[in-house]
């Protein structure tokens, strides 16, 4: 007797029991039409598995990884979800992230309604200068029309790069995107390779031209004050 | 962090496949991530500690999808007595979101029955057992297994009639 189509199913899935499944195991031993739909369906389950796993790997939207965590910032005041999804939209507009957002743990905290830069990025974005090499790398260092400070940066194993403003002794991050560290090169300058939506965001925030490596020296030695 | 906020934060993968085997584009199937974790944190006090997150979280997914089809059907049914030109517009917009649906895979799920592309999102695409799925969309396993079945045949009658 031919299996029904349940028991096929129920044979790929792995749902049968042992002692049902070495019974349907004989029969497709002996039946090439069973055999061949019973290779059929795996080749349906592939089909799909090859369309969407790949999304498991894909960076979080900045505001999904928000949304999940926003419940957890409780330092800060109440704000609904949809709040921090709002706020997500305009730090980033369609601009996609990993995990990066997590509380004592990346390199960004949500705080007060804000994205504040802790740990390796805040110490990089207060000491370090374009020119030097670490887990972060300084770009573009430029003042707004008020008179701060802001510089984006990059992280190659966060897969993250942004724009980040000086205000009230942090760092408080104006636009953040996914970013893919590009092949090793030589010859890179610095803002090649900067993501759109960061580079709009550097735009819309800056007053006349970024600083040249002298003015960005004795920035720093000034502690970033306006 | 609170076992739960840890949770739902490694789930997001996960969410965001699921939705993507449901909702018609990746827009709406971040749409749909982004409500379910919003309802799952309001709610955070009806899942019970001892059963399983996963098949929590992927209920109010599913509740949050049908709520969001029916919508948008009642929707499609106020426009639907008038005039022809509006159908025109329907047929249209359908067709410029069929275009949106990447890939042969997407396009066939997208044209599955409701029931029957929950059924395989969550066995054949998320992996769950019969039992689980069956859980999540709260109907009794022979039923999670008849869908199962009519959505593959479905399935592989579209990608077999897709391919050369």
């Amino acid at each position: 007797m031919t299996p029904s189509p349940e028991t096929v199913a129920a044979y790929v899935d792995g749902e049968l029991s042992p002692e049902a499944r070495v019974a349907f195991e004989a029969q497709m031993a002996s039946d090439p039409a069973l055999a061949a739909e019973v290779a059929r369906q795996r080749a349906l389950a592939n089909r799909l598995a090859a369309a969407y796993d790949p999304v498991l790997t894909q960076p979080v939207p900045l505001a999904l990884a928000l949304a999940a965590q926003a419940a957890n910032d409780r330092r800060g005041p109440q704000i609904g979800a949809r709040g921090w999804a709002a706020m997500a939209a305009c730090l980033a507009v369609g601009a996609a992230v990993g995990l990066a957002v997590r509380p004592a743990e990346g390199p960004l905290a949500s705080r007060h309604g804000a994205l504040i830069a802790q740990g390796g990025l805040s110490a990089a974005l207060t000491t370090q200068l374009a020119s030097d090499a670490g887990p972060v790398r300084v770009g573009l260092t430029f003042r707004t029309a008020e008179g701060g400070y802001c510089r984006t940066f990059e992280m190659a194993a966060d897969r993250l790069a942004g724009v980040a403003c000086r205000d009230g002794g942090r760092w408080t991050a104006r636009a953040v995107s996914a970013w893919t560290p590009p092949a090793a090169s030589a010859y890179r300058t610095a803002g090649a390779e900067t993501p759109p939506a960061v580079l709009a965001a550097v735009d819309s925030l800056i007053a006349g031209e970024a600083l040249d490596a002298r003015a960005e020296r004795a920035a720093r030695d000034s502690g970033w004050k306006p | 962090m609170s076992g739960l906020d840890h949770e739902i934060v490694e789930l997001l993968p996960r969410l965001r496949r699921l939705a993507r085997a449901l909702a018609r584009n990746a827009a709406d199937a971040d749409d749909l991530a982004q409500v379910t974790v919003e309802r799952a944190l309001a709610h955070r006090g009806q899942w019970r500690p001892g059963t399983r997150f996963d098949s929590w979280i992927f209920r109010i997914m599913k509740n949050a999808w049908i709520d969001e089809t029916r919508a948008r059907r009642r929707r499609g049914a106020i426009l639907a007595p008038a005039e022809e030109g509006e159908r025109v517009g329907d047929a249209g917009a359908a067709a410029a979101e069929d275009r949106l649906v990447v890939g042969e895979v997407e396009r066939a799920m997208s044209r599955l029955p409701d029931d029957q592309r929950l059924a395989v999102a969550l066995v054949l695409i998320e992996g769950l057992s019969y039992r689980e799925a069956a859980a999540v969309l709260q109907v009794p396993e022979g039923t999670l297994t008849s869908r199962l079945v009519r959505g593959r045949s479905a399935l592989l009658a579209d990608l077999e009639e897709a391919a050369p």
